[in-house]
């Protein structure tokens, strides 16, 4: 799948959501400390109240490698994803974690040999090829629906969120940002905007 | 020479010593720049290998420490946070590499593990520059842990994103040192400087040196600085470079070289310029000793030979065999020499031998007799005769010389000369001193042979010269006269014994005796003469000279009808001068010539003044030989007679045998001469010579005047008597008139008269007298002398104070 594929798939099951309920769109503007639009940051809402709805079963996505790079270089997956690693390459690649979300390692493999990986734990995975150094994903597991990417522009959208009070949250690890949250209360059918501004660190 | 040989060494041997040290210091100028630029650049050389040699060092670290990082096992330990396994997988990993200390630094720069250090609390890394880098960076210092110097290398542990650093520490210790002297050639010593002061950590040298260079670390610098050391009795060049500094301790690396070391190559270099430069200027020494020996030599052996020809000796030549400029030069030399030498030997035969006859000359004659003169004095005892000189000169040569011309006089000359070296062979010396005079020179061996050898040496010569010269078949007669003079008899010098021999010759030739040797009376008379002679030059201006006449009588008449001029010189202070003292002077000097001019005019002119006093008297003048042979005498006697209106037959010249033997055929021409004038012409003196009457009949003369000799002595003596009447007749005979002269008796006159003779002069009749007294006499005995008796007193008077005018011999 590709990652606009995957968008769009994302952008679907939101809609759905959406339309159950009343719902606004929540436009998240990343900016770092001077002012530039930060992409690839992961913006996600967890709700303030009440828990988030519990995770849809089966949900799937895909990290491919092609030309010893990881695609997406940044993912957002809400937990219980389980994720395939496919190899786009000619050459064989041996994915491996160290993080404490999830620590794990494949084989070398080529094509779609290795077996998707379940990340069942809230948090940021940083992925690495134990062959090739330069290969770098980071994947933001996170333990609700509501979640988005920034784009080139720094802008990512949060849609269909319910009228409630959320904890808006805005990391981009690959930019080595911190993370940051603000609350934001949503009501009616508006949409907002908001602005985060990131800083450095981890 | 000795200078030039010098000066030419010098000027080589200067030369190339200063080309030698100026090659020399600019060599080695230029070597020692070039090896201390050498050295400077082998310490920058070193210093630059040192420091990257240290620098892939810690690459090569990085790298080890990169590969180790990023060992999966590594990474998984250190992932796991578990301090345990970490501990022991850097230890693990950590001899892998063979670093010497490993450390773990989590992201926030807390020291995990540590193999320096195990089981210490956590802490802060000291070294946090090592830590800073991004994921893919490394960095490496050098470092002091626990007094000990580490070359640090930090890296990212990346999974894949950094999760901490793992720092290693790789000691700094001998090995190190050794292999960077290895690569750099230099030693190498790391030292620490920290609160114990300084102290090695790693070096190359020997404990001991290790210690001195200890004291001669500099102060505090972070810069590279360049000193010289000197260690173990050796200048090291050093750099001192700064490695590490936190503050409380600093390392510092200490690269440095012997410059002995170092130039030791450089010595050996000058040390070969040296002995190069040494030998050179040698070889030069020897080279310029040779090349100036070689001019020199040749320069030395050409001044001898100069110096030989300047003493004379043309003998040896020069011998040099060589073809440059001086083989040149000698050659000229010896055409030189041998120029010199001819051109001497002609000179000399010039200087000292005559060329007419190749007898020696006056010069050589000169240098013989003073030589003689010299070995006389030196081995004659005082006063003994040893040496002898003769002098001798031909009679009648002038008048052959010239009559007859230069040519037969020379060729009487070389037979004269020849005929005396034939005669005198033992002689030490013949010589021409110029005419006709020579000079002979005799040594004796004792005082005794003196006298004897001369004279006999004389008298061969005379008997040599008896026999006439012929000249183109015609004979010549040649008399000579000898004089002789003995050393030191006769003078001690050359010049007296020259003079007297000379005053002898002419006494010989005056006595006619051909043979005189000296004696110091004739010296005075020569005096005299010589002086007389001098005064007789200004006797005719001065008019001191008078004309005195003797009558000559007619034997049958006792008429007076002739008188002879005789002439006197009243000296003003001496008095009477008589004639014998200065007439044979004057005809010897030429003096006669004027003389005898003076003696016609005087004649001429009182025959004149006679004639115009009604006196008629014949005038004799008695003429020389010398004025026989001047061709003028006719013309200038035709000329008085025209000024005094003179007939030529009263004048009467008188001429003796020898005045016309001595060139008869000119004396013919000039007695043809007068006797074509009308003068009358006598033969004077008759007797005393040797012609012949037959002789005298071609001589164009009217009278003979019988010599006194003959007349004085014909009273007592038959032979003489009868020689007179002979004579007497003879004369008849041939048509001449016959005179008898030196009549001093009634006895003589009487016998003249009984034989027949024409006239008679003499004392009987009367003495000389001058003009007017004899006037006075003719007046007084009426031209006739019957009765007159001149008395002995006047006689005698007479014979003393006057000579008749008379030729020469």
């Amino acid at each position: 799948m590709t990652r606009s594929g995957l968008r769009a798939w994302v952008a679907a099951s939101c809609a759905v959501a959406c339309g159950l309920a009343g719902a606004a769109d929540l436009v998240i503007n990343v900016r770092d400390a001077s002012g530039a639009p930060v992409a690839d940051a992961a913006i996600y809402a967890e709700p303030l109240t009440g828990a988030a709805p519990a995770p849809r079963a089966n949900l799937r996505a895909q990290i491919d490698q092609v030309q010893k790079e990881f695609v997406p270089r940044v993912s957002i997956v809400q937990v219980g994803t389980s994720i395939h690693f496919p190899n786009s390459d000619n050459i064989r690649h041996s994915i491996y974690s160290f993080s404490p979300a999830k620590t794990f390692t494949t084989k070398l493999y080529s094509g779609r040999e290795a077996p998707p990986v379940v990340f069942d734990r809230s948090g940021i995975v940083v992925l690495g090829c134990n062959i090739h150094d330069t290969m770098v994903a980071w994947l933001v597991i996170v333990d609700t629906p509501w979640f988005a990417k920034s784009g080139p522009d720094g802008v990512g959208t949060l849609k269909n969120l319910p009228t409630g009070n959320y904890r808006i949250t805005a990391t981009a690890p690959a930019a080595n940002l911190a993370a940051r949250s603000l609350d934001v209360a949503v009501d009616g059918a508006a949409t907002q905007r908001r602005t985060v501004e990131l800083a450095p660190g981890s | 020479m000795r200078r030039l040989q010098s000066r030419i060494i010098l000027f080589f041997v200067a030369l190339l010593a200063l080309v030698q040290v100026a090659a020399f210091v600019f060599v080695n100028s230029a070597n020692s720049s070039n090896a201390r630029a050498k050295l400077e650049e082998e310490l920058n050389v070193g210093q630059r290998v040192f420091a990257r040699q240290l620098e892939q060092n810690a690459e090569k670290l990085k790298l080890s420490a990169r590969v180790l990082a990023a060992d999966f096992a590594f990474r998984e330990a250190i992932a796991t946070h578990d301090t345990g396994t970490i501990e022991s997988v850097l230890a693990n990993h950590g001899a892998r590499i063979g670093a010497n200390a490993m450390v773990f630094v989590d992201l926030d720069g807390t020291v995990l593990s540590d193999t320096l250090r195990p089981q210490s609390e956590s802490r802060p890394f000291e070294y946090p520059a090592l830590i800073t880098m991004n994921r893919s960076g490394a960095s490496a210092s050098m470092e002091v842990l626990d007094g000990r110097a580490f070359q640090l290398v930090g890296v990212p542990v990346l999974a894949p994103v950094p999760i901490g650093w793992v720092v290693m520490g790789f000691a700094v210790d001998d090995a190190l040192a050794r292999d960077l002297r290895q690569l750099t050639e230099l030693e190498v010593t790391f030292a620490l400087d920290d609160a114990r002061g300084w102290h090695v950590l790693a070096s190359t040298l020997e404990p001991a040196t290790q210690r001195t260079l200890l004291g001669m670390m500099p102060g505090h610098t972070d810069e590279i600085s360049r000193r010289v050391l000197n260690l173990a009795g050796e200048d090291h060049q050093a750099l001192v470079i700064p490695l590490g500094d936190n503050g409380s301790a600093r390392i510092v690396a200490v690269l440095h070289r012997s410059l002995e070391h170092a130039l030791a190559a450089f010595e050996r270099l000058r040390n070969t310029l040296i002995v190069l430069a040494l030998a050179s200027l040698a070889l030069s020494i020897i080279g310029s000793v040779m090349i100036a020996r070689n001019i020199t030599r040749p320069l030395e052996t050409l001044a001898t030979a100069a110096a030989r020809i300047e003493q004379g000796d043309y003998v040896e030549p020069v011998s040099l065999r060589r073809t440059d400029e001086i083989g040149v030069l000698a050659s000229s030399l010896n055409h030189m020499r041998g120029g010199i030498a001819d051109r001497e030997k002609r000179i000399l035969k010039l200087a000292y031998e005559d060329p007419l006859t190749g007898l020696a000359n006056r010069s050589r004659f000169s240098n013989d007799l003073e030589l003689a003169l010299a070995r006389a004095i030196e081995q004659a005892t005082p006063g003994e005769r040893r040496l002898t000189i003769l002098m001798m000169d031909l009679d009648r040569f002038k008048y052959v010389n010239d009559t007859l011309g230069h040519g037969v006089g020379d060729h009487v000359l070389r037979e004269v000369a020849g005929r005396l070296q034939k005669t005198v062979d033992g002689a030490d010396c013949v010589a021409r001193l110029g005419g006709d005079e020579f000079a002979i020179l005799v040594m004796h061996d004792t005082d005794a042979a003196a006298d004897a050898e001369s004279t006999d040496i004389g008298r061969r010569i005379i008997a040599s010269l008896e026999s006439p010269i012929l000249y183109e078949g015609q004979p010549l007669d040649v008399g000579t006269s000898i004089g002789i003079a003995h050393f030191p008899e006769h003078g001690r010098d050359a010049q007296t014994l020259v003079r007297n021999a000379d005053i002898a010759m002419y006494a010989a030739k005056r006595n006619k005796t051909g043979l005189a040797t000296y004696d110091p009376h004739y010296d005075t008379n020569q005096q005299e003469h010589l002086s007389l002679l001098g005064e007789l030059r200004r006797a005719v201006d001065r008019d001191e000279l008078k004309l005195y006449y003797q009558p000559k009588v007619s034997l049958s008449s006792a008429h007076v009808n002739a008188v002879e001029a005789l002439i006197r010189w009243e000296h003003p202070t001496r008095g009477l001068v008589p004639p014998v003292q200065f007439i044979p002077f004057a005809e010897h000097t030429g003096y006669i010539k004027l003389l005898t001019r003076w003696v016609i005019r005087e004649a001429v002119r009182q025959c004149g003044e006679w004639l115009r006093d009604g006196l008629t008297l014949q005038v004799s003048v008695n003429i020389s030989a010398r004025d026989l042979m001047n061709r003028e005498l006719p013309d200038l006697v035709a000329e008085l007679l025209a000024e005094h209106d003179v007939t030529p037959g009263l004048l009467c010249l008188e001429i003796t045998e020898s005045g016309f033997m001595e060139d008869p055929a000119h004396a013919q021409k000039v007695l043809d001469r007068l006797a074509e004038l009308g003068v009358k012409l006598s033969i004077d003196d008759y007797g005393t010579g040797y012609s012949s009457l037959s002789y005298i009949m071609k001589l164009p003369v009217q009278e003979l005047k019988i010599d006194q000799s003959f007349i004085s002595r014909m009273a007592t003596n038959p032979e003489i008597s009868t020689i007179v009447r002979s004579t007497i007749d003879l004369g008849h005979n041939l048509g001449l008139q016959v005179v008898a002269e030196g009549v001093e008796d009634v006895a003589v006159w009487n016998m003249l008269r009984s034989l027949g003779c024409d006239d008679a002069q003499g004392y009987f009749m009367s003495r000389p007298l001058n003009a007017r007294a004899l006037t006075e006499w003719i007046r007084g005995n009426a031209g006739t002398i019957p009765g007159l008796t001149p008395t002995s007193e006047i006689a005698a008077e007479a014979a003393a104070s006057v000579m008749r005018v008379t030729g020469p011999g």
